[in-house]
């Protein structure tokens, strides 16, 4: 097994990209994904240290909050397409619909 | 066969399931509700349609006597505990999961005149929205129950996934906004915060259990303070220098604070991550470009309970886990509250719309109430708990006055609609100008005391910079509230013309009990002080 600190600094890493990303970039999508790379950084910490104590706890949390960050996403996705459907149908005028929140 | 699982369920109730009844309670009555709304009418009479409140609010009522029978059973035998230590219930378990009770059940009341008023025109819609409600109560009530981080990161995942939907119900314009995306996107990094966070705590000690974390914490900063004596000169240092040598040989080298890193960024991340999944919608409310299109109710349920259960779960971990470092993260605390009352008094004052008032001026009250975290001490404690405990139902009677003000005519978006408001509804003014003057932190009322709690806890634990520059803070933010009460009472502005004002029962009992504990707990605070040291469990 590689040192704890190598997948410390892979998990750091992943979790500044994610917020970083969740933050500046404007579009939906990538947002969501960028929240899930910090997620996946929480998870990659609990499984190394599950390694390094032996003890399943950890991984049982990288998979509850995998599953829960699933869960979310699908929630997120029904809310915006309610909103989008309801943005389309009662806003006439130029079309609001995702690919306007392209970023750049 | 029967009797087997007849005797299974009652030892299972004797055991684990008492920790579980209050919560078991609101889900059964949650999921009751929805499958009974499958074979409700398409098209309901108005009688039919106060089912859903009433079971709702039963479900409420059923969880609070459970709560009751709990508080003589810890009286008689000490905290339970259950599930291997992961649920506890506790005197601090018990005072807020009766708060979060009042709150949903006041929210419950206001919601049941005015469906229309957020696009709950069909029944179905309306078992949803209370079923939500309900759910969302009881991950609040899991949330201060937990003590374990699986499971307060699973009961603060059920409070956000609730309050996404609910602040997705579309305001009086029917239409749902932007509102609803941005506490999703923010709610989601917030908890993937938060379980870095968690992950760190689980690295440092390997449990998931807080005591377990909060003492493998405390031997941590224990070889802290050691090696801080081993650098000293002189004979009693090199004989710390020794032990450590003999103990732990690799650790003559580390640099102190190199130990005190982890825990205190774990700390940063945690507070960053609540607040960032639980109080996101007052910070969105108070946007320029959110519409106020959220229903009012959402709005209080949104700004007021999720804001409580944020602080309260943020004071179980700090006063658990990171009870050993408070000298190291009080300057976080302080830095995060000042931003927050500068930020929300900032927008309130500049702003006129109603709901974004109280929205943003929400902020500056947590943020109030987050510094009595600064101080920390038995005082500051009381003060948080009875500050929480009435700053809810203040900001529950403002609300209230605004719903039924709109219900009688007036349009009650912007200050200016209150021009006049004496002249035709004078009931309604002088409760707003009680629970504004409340908001305000005037003497006499409960507002006052709660922060006179927090300011004096501050100048007893030496930080009288902090405590000076809130209460100056205070005057600009009670500028913003008093608006709304010279507004209502000037006689200007054109007359409305409206029918006679009249109360429903329900948003007159939400009132009543508001404006009780507006002015008692403040007039005669004894009981209430004694009721908010009981969180604590003195």
């Amino acid at each position: 097994m590689l040192p704890i600190t190598s997948y410390l600094f892979l998990s750091f890493a992943l979790l500044f990209i994610g917020i970083i990303g969740a933050l500046t970039r404007r579009n939906l999508v990538i947002k969501l994904l960028s929240t899930e790379l910090a997620l996946v950084a929480a998870a990659i910490n609990f499984t190394a240290f599950a390694r390094l104590y032996g003890d399943a706890s950890g991984q049982i949390f990288a998979i509850v909050s995998i599953v829960t960050i699933v869960l979310q996403l699908l929630v997120a996705l029904a809310i915006v397409a309610a909103v989008f459907r309801h943005w389309n149908a009662a806003a006439p005028g130029p079309a609001k619909d995702i690919s306007s929140q392209r970023s750049d | 066969m029967p009797t087997q699982i007849l005797n299974a369920l009652r030892t299972f109730m004797h055991g684990n399931g008492a920790v579980l009844l209050p919560e078991l309670q609101l889900l059964l009555f949650a999921v009751g509700m929805l499958v009974m709304d499958t074979w409700a009418d398409k098209d309901p009479t108005s009688r039919q349609r106060l089912w859903n409140p009433a079971l709702a609010l039963a479900g409420t009522i059923f969880s609070a006597l459970t709560l009751w029978m709990l508080h003589a059973r810890i009286i008689e035998s000490g905290d339970l505990d259950a599930f291997q230590v992961t649920l506890i219930v506790d005197s601090y378990f018990l005072y807020f999961s009766a708060l979060f009770l009042a709150a949903t059940a006041l929210v419950i009341l206001l919601s049941v005149n005015y469906p229309a008023s957020f696009g709950l025109t069909q029944a179905r819609s309306q078992a949803r929205y209370y079923a939500l409600l309900l759910f969302a109560c009881m991950g609040m009530m899991f949330m201060v129950s937990a003590v374990d981080l699986f499971v307060i990161f699973l009961a603060v995942e059920t409070v956000a996934i609730t309050g996404y939907f609910l602040a997705a119900t579309p305001g009086p314009s029917a239409k749902p906004t932007s509102t609803a995306i941005t506490p999703l996107t923010a709610g989601m990094l917030g908890s993937a915060i938060l379980a870095y966070a968690f992950s760190l705590l689980y690295g440092l000690s390997g449990a998931t259990n807080i005591g377990r974390v909060a003492s493998a914490l405390t031997r941590r900063s224990n070889v802290a303070k050691v090696i801080v004596l081993s650098q000293q000169a002189g004979a009693h240092g090199a004989e710390m220098y020794q032990l450590l040598q003999s103990r732990l040989p690799g650790s003559v080298h580390w640099h102190p604070f190199i130990l005190a890193v982890l825990p205190i960024s774990a700390f940063i991340l945690i507070s960053i991550g609540i607040l960032l999944k639980l109080t996101t919608t007052p910070f969105h409310s108070a946007l320029k470009e959110a519409a106020p299109g959220i229903a009012a109710p959402v709005l209080l349920f949104l700004c007021g309970a999720f804001a409580v259960v944020a602080i309260a779960l943020l004071m179980r971990l700090a006063l658990t886990i990171f009870a050993e470092t408070q000298g190291l993260w009080w300057y976080i605390v302080a830095a995060l509250a000042l931003a927050m009352i500068l930020w929300g008094t900032y927008t309130s004052v500049l702003e006129t719309n109603l709901q974004r008032l109280l929205a943003s001026s929400s902020i500056a009250q947590i943020g109030f109430i987050l510094l009595g975290l600064v101080s920390a001490n038995e005082g500051a404690l009381t003060g948080m708990s009875y500050y929480l405990f009435t700053y809810l139902f203040i900001l529950t009677g403002a609300i209230a006055v605004l719903i039924t003000v709109r219900h009688n005519g007036v349009a009650a978006e912007h200050l200016s609609d209150l021009a006049g408001l004496r002249r035709h509804n004078p009931i309604s003014t002088i409760l707003l100008i009680v629970f504004v003057l409340a908001l305000a932190g005037f003497p006499p009322t409960a507002g006052f005391l709660g922060r006179y709690l927090i300011f004096r806890s501050l100048l007893q634990t030496a930080h009288p910079v902090l405590a000076w520059f809130a209460a100056i803070a205070s005057i600009p933010l009670a500028y913003s509230y008093l608006r709304i009460a010279v507004y209502a009472w000037r006689n200007t502005g054109s007359p409305v013309e409206s029918a006679a004002p009249s109360f429903g029962i329900p948003e007159a009992v939400v009132l009543g009990v508001c404006v009780f504990v507006s002015l008692a707990a403040g007039l005669y605070s004894e009981p209430f002080t004694r009721l908010a040291r009981y969180a604590f469990g003195q």
